[in-house]
């Protein structure tokens, strides 16, 4: 992918960089909010991460300036601020995805892997028929099954495994899982997350040979045919 | 609002209640003026038609003396023909009552006594038709059982008595009508500007410091005060956003360096084998930068949550409840803890859905905390006349009476707690949630446990 770091910070600009070039994307950065939009007007891009306080050309306006001009790639926004109100002031402007620094670096990459996705995917996202491997979740029917075998699951369950196979082979992480599938955004105490996933992994994966929902160290879940 | 709630509203608005009173008090010395006013009068035309009277039963009673009684007779009818009955009555009559001369039908059958003054209805021919007149008179004897009566048509003082009447009705009628109409009007039109100022203030209060309240062309009190009161949140406005952009900085400042550790620690991790010794330094590093994170997202929000400037929406308190224990639900199973749970349906509040749902996420984290295996935490929204409480128990070790106000305070963590992790803020954002939500925080004893309740007030 194409990304451009919007980022006035050098040392977190730098090790973002760094980190999304080793992993093999193309990697384009600018100190300022002016120069963001420059660049993100003259070249073709996948992915923007916006800081949301910049000089020059404040990242808000940035975005806004981005979208009001047609640019729909995916745009992620990092702040710096209290959060609450800001987090929807920044997906109102134009932001995809918000990230309150500081951020883990697993965090932030798992991010951008679902937000490149749902560029792919595009309208795909309203298929009502979800598969992996032999396991299948059609939306409409609300109706799960594993080898043709049917899955019981409550509305919850049901909510977070179509969660996680909408984002089948990437990253999953607990805060994505808080937000994605109970619109919450704060980090509990307690780790209330495992054990709604220990619960679903039982329900999909105990009768099965080969499990599907995996513990990514340090980071969160994946639901893939690879181990 | 309907019409009738409308209607109800100017009627027990101020100025309507003050239009009443004075439409009553102007009415009354309405009633006052005009009524001195037709006495008076009434009195001056009285007293000159009765001395009139007076004066004609004098002379007839001294002509009498002198007169014979053909002469007598002659007189009253020339007395009465160059009169018409609207002016001087005249009748003459003989012991039985029969008129001898004068210009009137009949002797009045009323005031058979003999009192000195009568008055009694005649009817006079206009033209095709007969008015009924009112007639003064004084009766006196005269010699040889004849009677005499000497009056006078007071119909047209009667006519002006009964001008001066209409006239007094109509002026307490109009001075009420106008002092009703008046003040209906002024009733709408200060509860209309009354009504807009108390729509903008519920607004200001849910947080939005942007408004400010209706100013009018006209001059009034209400305009006075409303201009005050903007002034005021003008100050209010500009204090918050101060503070605002305090915590806004500090946010920054203590995030941005945070976050440079974060990120130079996860990279120089990337590079360390997994039984690297400098591996276990770095990722000590990173957990205390983790630590430091949720102890400033928490600082930051209870700082959020106290200067009040947080958006509110309409929450649906039942299903945010119900949803945060369902979130807990698996993972007080696992720890053997019964989670119990009863949530009435139909609470809506307004206010932070985030930050309501955060603070019974820690009420959960909390009991749970506190809670051995074995243990029963409660959790209930009950639907109360005063608005929706939500309470959650526990059967842990409780708080002791004494400490409970201190454990609301900030970085306050009792003994007890310091054997289990946490930041020791988790309270201290349920209090000030409960405070940015008009609500009250009372902790009790469960009996054992603590027992920590949010009493919402109804909207």
């Amino acid at each position: 992918m194409h990304i451009l770091i919007v980022e006035d910070d050098q040392v977190a600009r730098d090790h973002l960089a760094k980190a999304l070039r080793e992993v093999g994307h193309t990697v384009d950065v600018a100190v300022n909010g002016l120069e963001g939009l420059h660049l993100a007007s003259s070249i073709a891009l996948d992915l923007a991460i916006v800081d949301r306080m910049l000089p020059k050309l404040d990242g808000l306006a940035l975005v806004q300036s981005l979208r009001a001009t047609g640019r729909k790639f995916p745009v992620l926004i990092l702040s710096a601020l209290g959060d609450v109100d800001d987090r929807i002031t920044g997906l109102r402007a134009g932001g995809d995805d918000y990230l309150t620094k500081p951020y883990h670096m697993s965090e932030l990459m798992a991010r951008i892997d679902a937000l490149a996705r749902r560029g792919e995917l595009g309208g795909g996202e309203a298929a009502t028929r979800l598969k992996l491997a032999d396991l299948e979740l059609d939306r409409m029917t609300r109706r799960v099954t594993r080898g043709g075998k049917k899955i019981e699951l409550t509305a919850r369950e049901f909510q977070l495994l179509e969660f996680l196979m909408r984002h089948s082979g990437q990253v999953v992480t607990r805060t994505m899982l808080l937000e994605g599938v109970w619109d919450y955004h704060f980090d509990p105490q307690t780790n209330v997350i495992d054990v709604h996933i220990s619960r679903l992994r039982q329900a999909i994966d105990k009768d099965f040979d080969k499990p599907l929902l995996h513990t990514v160290r340090g980071a969160g879940y994946s639901l893939s045919e690879e181990e | 609002m309907d019409q009738e709630q409308r209607f109800l509203g100017v009627l027990t608005s101020s100025p309507f209640r003050i239009a009443i009173i004075y439409s009553v008090l102007f009415a009354l010395g309405a009633v006052a003026l005009l009524g001195a006013v037709y006495f008076a009068v009434s009195r001056v035309i009285d007293g000159s038609t009765d001395n009139l009277i007076e004066a004609e039963v004098q002379g007839l009673r001294e002509q009498v003396l002198v007169l014979s009684r053909s002469d007598f007779i002659e007189l009253i009818e020339q007395r009465s023909q160059d009169q018409d009955v609207r002016g001087a009555v005249y009748l003459m009559v003989d012991p039985q009552l029969r008129p001898v001369a004068g210009n009137l039908p009949a002797w009045p059958t009323i005031g058979a006594g003999e009192g000195k003054w009568i008055q009694f209805k005649v009817a006079v021919p206009y033209g095709d038709q007969t008015r009924v007149h009112e007639v003064r008179a004084q009766r006196f004897p005269l010699p040889g059982g004849y009677r005499m009566l000497v009056g006078h048509d007071v119909q047209e003082r009667q006519d002006v008595k009964n001008v001066m009447m209409r006239g007094l009705v109509a002026a307490v009628v109009m001075t009420m009508l106008l002092g009703l109409g008046g003040g209906i009007w002024m009733g709408r039109r200060i509860l209309a500007h009354a009504g807009a100022i108390s729509a903008v203030a519920t607004q200001i209060m849910r947080g939005d410091l942007s408004q400010r309240l209706p100013v009018r062309d006209a001059e009034d009190e209400l305009n006075t005060l409303a201009r005050e009161i903007n002034g005021m949140l003008d100050k209010i406005e500009q204090l918050t956003l101060g503070m605002r952009t305090v915590l806004d900085s500090a946010a920054h400042d203590l995030r941005t360096p945070l976050n440079r550790l974060q990120s130079t620690a996860e990279a120089a991790l990337a590079h360390l084998g997994e039984a690297s010794p400098e591996r276990r330094v770095l990722e000590r590093v990173t957990t205390e930068v983790d630590r430091m994170r949720s102890t400033l997202d928490a600082l930051l929000r209870i700082a959020l949550a106290e200067t009040g400037t947080v958006a509110r929406e309409a929450v649906d308190l039942s299903e945010l409840v119900a949803s945060i224990v369902e979130l807990y639900a698996p993972v007080t199973e696992e720890r053997g803890i019964e989670l119990q749970s009863r949530v009435a349906a139909g609470a809506h509040i307004q206010g932070s859905r985030q930050l309501l749902a955060q603070a019974f996420a820690n009420l959960l984290d909390n009991a749970i905390k506190f809670t051995p295996s074995g243990g029963h935490i409660r959790v209930f929204l009950r639907n109360e006349t005063g608005g929706p409480e939500v309470l959650v128990e526990d059967d842990g070790p409780g708080i002791p009476a004494d400490k409970r106000e201190l454990a609301l305070g900030r970085r306050v963590r009792l003994d007890e707690a310091r054997k289990v992790p946490g930041s020791g803020l988790g309270l201290s954002l349920v209090a000030a949630v409960t405070k940015l939500h008009g609500a009250r925080l009372v902790l009790a004893d469960a009996g054992p446990g603590l027992s920590v309740a949010l009493k919402f007030a109804s909207t």
